[in-house]
């Protein structure tokens, strides 16, 4: 079996990859695509963690997380797909809404 | 004792518990015939309430009387406050209870408390119900006056300074509803806001005095305070300290100089108020507090230690009653003339209470204890004299009111009370005369004052004899040099009491009326005669108190009154009040006692005879008893070539209706002191204070403009300030593991 160490060290690769895609990138739907990585890089430590203590706790959790990202993705598109109704962009330079 | 005892709680709680019930009824009856006619607005409820006062305290005193001799504690009733303190790193629990404390000063004091309350009680039937102006608001005063008595009788009855002071502070509370009990008047809510704040000032020394007690001994129990073992145990300086903060408190108290402003303005209340406060209550408490002082000073270990203290309450009282009694030489007010006279009383009480503080202190046992009992046996005679001395004033000025309402009804004035603007029915120089028209107010007011004055072998002589004589005593004994001052002013005070309280009696009583609503006066008012007649005989009675050795018996724990040797005990005090006695110095009190006879029953109503004294109108008589006194006055008047106009309208005389500039020097101090430091709080207030508060809303304004910029809107940069965020507190946790 291969040490859950290794798996950790991925979940930290994917994680600082995800993140940077997430800041620097400019188009929405790689931001989203970037977030969905930080999610797995979670999960796979969840899972990591679960087959070390033999527990089945960390599993449920990733069932759970799994779950949550399908529908996060959905929301996220359908508010991309509104935004570029009312401003032919999903260029997040143009998201600037918060500031007022 | 197991009997009345068990009863004993209901003195003070009877009276307490009645105070809600009077105001709840008098609210809900108020103006209905039957509160006003059978229930006289609460004015029976409130007398039977006194009443059964009396007769408990009365049960339980002949109880104490019968069986107990020496100071004694009568159980702890209850435990009321219990609190846990870590002092050193150890769990310390202290507890106050409320129990009572019997010994022959209380028991005297609270027959005095219980039976002067009954009587006012009674007295105000007639004076408050009578008058137009209190209707329906009687209630009120009824429940103010029993909360009143219910303060003093419980602090009688306490057995620890806590308690007392607890019951002192209701009494204050009480004075200040009471004399502001017409608020309509500006002057009654400005005398009781002086009463309030005035023994207020007093009573803050009196606290701090209690804190130091209760940190020198961890208790303020009589029974641990009083203990010897303890009160060698302590600091002596600490206690000086102490002992020096409530005898302020009961300088504030009992209208010692200097804090004595508020006394005569306390007249603006009701009479019955005048008579509570001066005679059974309030002024009481402030030397039942200074003879509860008494074991420290009397105690092996602290021998030597306050004398000072000591002297400097003998010379308060010395001042204080010959400041007074010139006061009184030109008072006009017939309650105003009382006033200033109480405070002299209380500060021969005081005078007498020094005096025996320092021989206690001094190691002169024997003496210190007739002192003491000297002082308290004054406390009581000028307690009767004076409750006396003000329900006949305020029958005095009642009827006044009623004749004037008479005569101004005659003369087809219009009716109701516009016209008592200007008619003074207090003032004595629209009396005159009267000792024919109110023989029994007269009687009772003639030897009212014989007993202040001193007059041989009625109540007031026996004590003040034994105040003047101790003060003398005190200063002819080695050491005592400082206490000449205060010995000098009580003995010219002896003679200064004779001349204003004659004056008093003569510009009220004797001569032609001065104004037609004197003449009108008829003595008609119910229920008044009833307590002059009773407190006459009492104060009349002072031979029979004397002669139980009442003395001997209040200072010294362990005598028993002499029920069966009054004639005997009679006999002994005449001799050692008229006879030289063979002590030390015995030649010259014997001449002090002398003098002070011949000045006080001679040539002070002498004098007050010559400038005041007149024959009645014709076809008027008086009593036979009055009768001569009456024509004494007039001949003493006849034969005087004294002129007194040029000492009538110096400048002394202009000061002393300044009351000696006390009030403008106060107010001034105010305005110097007390108005710039609140100007100096208000300017803190607002610039420091508020100054801070405004600086923090200008700081978090400014900041946020700053901090806003950091606001781009976009997700991205949230997302890494999340994440930066995130970091910090990652290493900074990390960095403290």
């Amino acid at each position: 079996m291969i040490d859950p160490m290794w798996a950790v060290v991925l979940g930290v690769c994917l994680f600082t990859i995800g993140l940077w895609g997430a800041v620097t990138r400019k188009n929405a739907i790689i931001v989203l695509m970037c977030i969905e990585i930080i999610l797995n890089a979670v999960n796979l430590n969840f899972v990591a963690a679960a087959a070390q203590h033999g527990d089945v706790t960390g599993w449920v959790y990733t069932v759970f997380a799994i779950a949550i990202a399908a529908a996060e993705v959905a929301i996220g598109l359908a508010i991309f797909l509104s935004f570029y109704g009312h401003n032919e962009t999903i260029s997040l330079d143009e998201m600037e809404l918060l500031k007022h | 004792m197991s009997g009345a005892i068990d009863y004993a709680l209901w003195i003070p709680v009877l009276p307490i518990v009645a105070f809600p019930i009077i105001l709840f009824l008098g609210n809900v009856f108020k103006g209905t015939d039957a509160w006003r006619g059978r229930w006289k607005e609460g004015g029976t409820i409130a007398t039977v309430v006194m009443g059964t006062s009396l007769g408990l305290s009365i049960w339980l005193i002949i109880g104490y009387i019968g069986q107990v001799t020496g100071h004694e504690s009568v159980g702890q009733v209850g435990n009321w406050l219990s609190f846990h303190m870590v002092e050193n790193g150890n769990l310390v629990s202290y507890s106050f209870g409320f129990g009572m404390y019997l010994d022959h000063v209380s028991v005297m004091l609270l027959f005095v408390a219980s039976f002067l309350c009954f009587l006012i009680a009674i007295f105000s039937l007639g004076y408050m119900n009578s008058d137009p102006v209190n209707l329906d608001r009687n209630h009120r005063f009824y429940a103010e006056f029993l909360l009143f008595c219910a303060g003093m009788l419980g602090m009688v009855l306490a057995d620890n300074f806590l308690w007392l002071f607890i019951f002192w502070e209701i009494m204050g509370l009480c004075s200040y509803l009471l004399i502001g009990f017409y608020y309509e008047r500006p002057s009654a809510s400005y005398a009781a806001k002086k009463a309030f704040l005035t023994t207020r000032v007093g009573d803050v020394f009196l606290l701090i005095g209690l804190l130091i007690l209760w940190n020198l001994f961890g208790s303020l129990d009589f029974s641990v305070v009083w203990a010897e073992d303890n009160i060698a145990a302590v600091d002596a300086g600490t206690l000086k300290i102490a002992l020096f903060m409530m005898f302020v408190g009961a300088v504030g108290k009992s209208a010692q100089f200097p804090l004595h402003v508020w006394l005569p303005d306390a007249m603006e209340g009701p009479t019955p108020v005048s008579a509570l406060i001066h005679a059974a209550t309030m002024v009481n408490a402030g030397l039942y507090l200074v003879a509860r002082m008494y074991p420290f000073f009397a105690s092996p270990a602290m021998s030597g230690e306050f004398t000072d203290l000591a002297i400097l309450i003998a010379w308060i009282g010395g001042i204080t009653a010959f400041m007074a009694a010139l006061i009184a030489f030109v008072q006009k007010d017939i309650k105003k003339v009382l006033a200033y006279s109480t405070m002299s009383q209380l500060a021969y009480i005081f005078t007498g209470l020094g005096a025996a503080l320092w021989f206690a202190n001094t190691g002169h046992e024997e003496i210190a204890l007739l002192a003491f009992g000297a002082s308290m046996f004054h406390l009581f005679n000028h307690a009767m004299a004076k409750g006396m001395l003000f329900m006949a004033s305020g029958s005095v000025i009642h009827e006044m009111h009623h004749a004037h309402h008479e005569v101004a009804h005659h003369d087809g004035e219009h009716e109701g009370h516009g016209d008592n603007d200007h008619f003074d029915a207090q003032d004595m120089s629209n009396m005159g005369g009267l000792a024919s028209k109110m023989p029994i107010t007269a009687t009772a007011m003639a030897v009212g004052s014989a007993s202040i004055i001193g007059i041989p072998l009625i109540g007031g002589f026996w004590s003040k004899e034994g105040i003047v004589g101790a003060a003398w005593k005190a200063c002819l004994t080695p050491g005592g040099a400082w206490m000449l001052g205060p010995a000098l002013l009580v003995l010219i005070t002896a003679g200064m009491t004779g001349f204003y309280m004659s004056r008093m009696w003569f510009m009220t009583f004797a001569g032609k009326p001065k104004t037609p609503v004197a003449n009108g006066v008829v003595e008609q008012t119910p229920f008044i005669p009833i307590p002059l007649v009773t407190l006459t005989v009492m104060t009349l009675g002072g031979i029979v108190f004397a002669g139980f050795e009442f003395v001997h018996w209040v200072a010294d724990g362990h005598a028993e009154m002499h029920f069966s040797h009054v004639l005997s005990g009679i006999g002994a005090e005449m001799s050692h009040a008229f006879l030289p006695s063979g002590e030390e110095n015995g030649g010259l009190i014997y001449l002090v006692t002398m003098l002070t006879i011949v000045i006080s029953t001679i040539v002070g109503p002498g004098t007050a005879m010559a400038l005041y004294g007149g024959r009645l109108q014709k076809g008027e008589k008086a009593k036979p008893w009055l009768a001569w006194l009456v024509s004494l006055s007039a001949r003493v008047r006849k034969n005087n070539h004294f002129d007194n106009s040029t000492w009538a309208n110096s400048g002394l005389a202009e000061s002393l209706h300044q009351r000696l500039h006390f009030d403008a020097w106060y107010d001034s101090a105010m305005l110097k002191i007390v108005v710039p430091f609140a100007n100096a709080c208000a300017w803190f207030d607002q610039h420091i204070i508020d100054g801070a508060i405004k600086g923090i809303e200008y700081g978090s304004q400014e900041g946020s403009s700053v901090i806003r910029r950091l606001t781009t809107g976009s997700g991205r940069d949230y997302i890494m300030m999340a994440a930066l965020g995130t970091l910090a507190i990652f290493l900074l946790i990390w960095g403290v593991a």
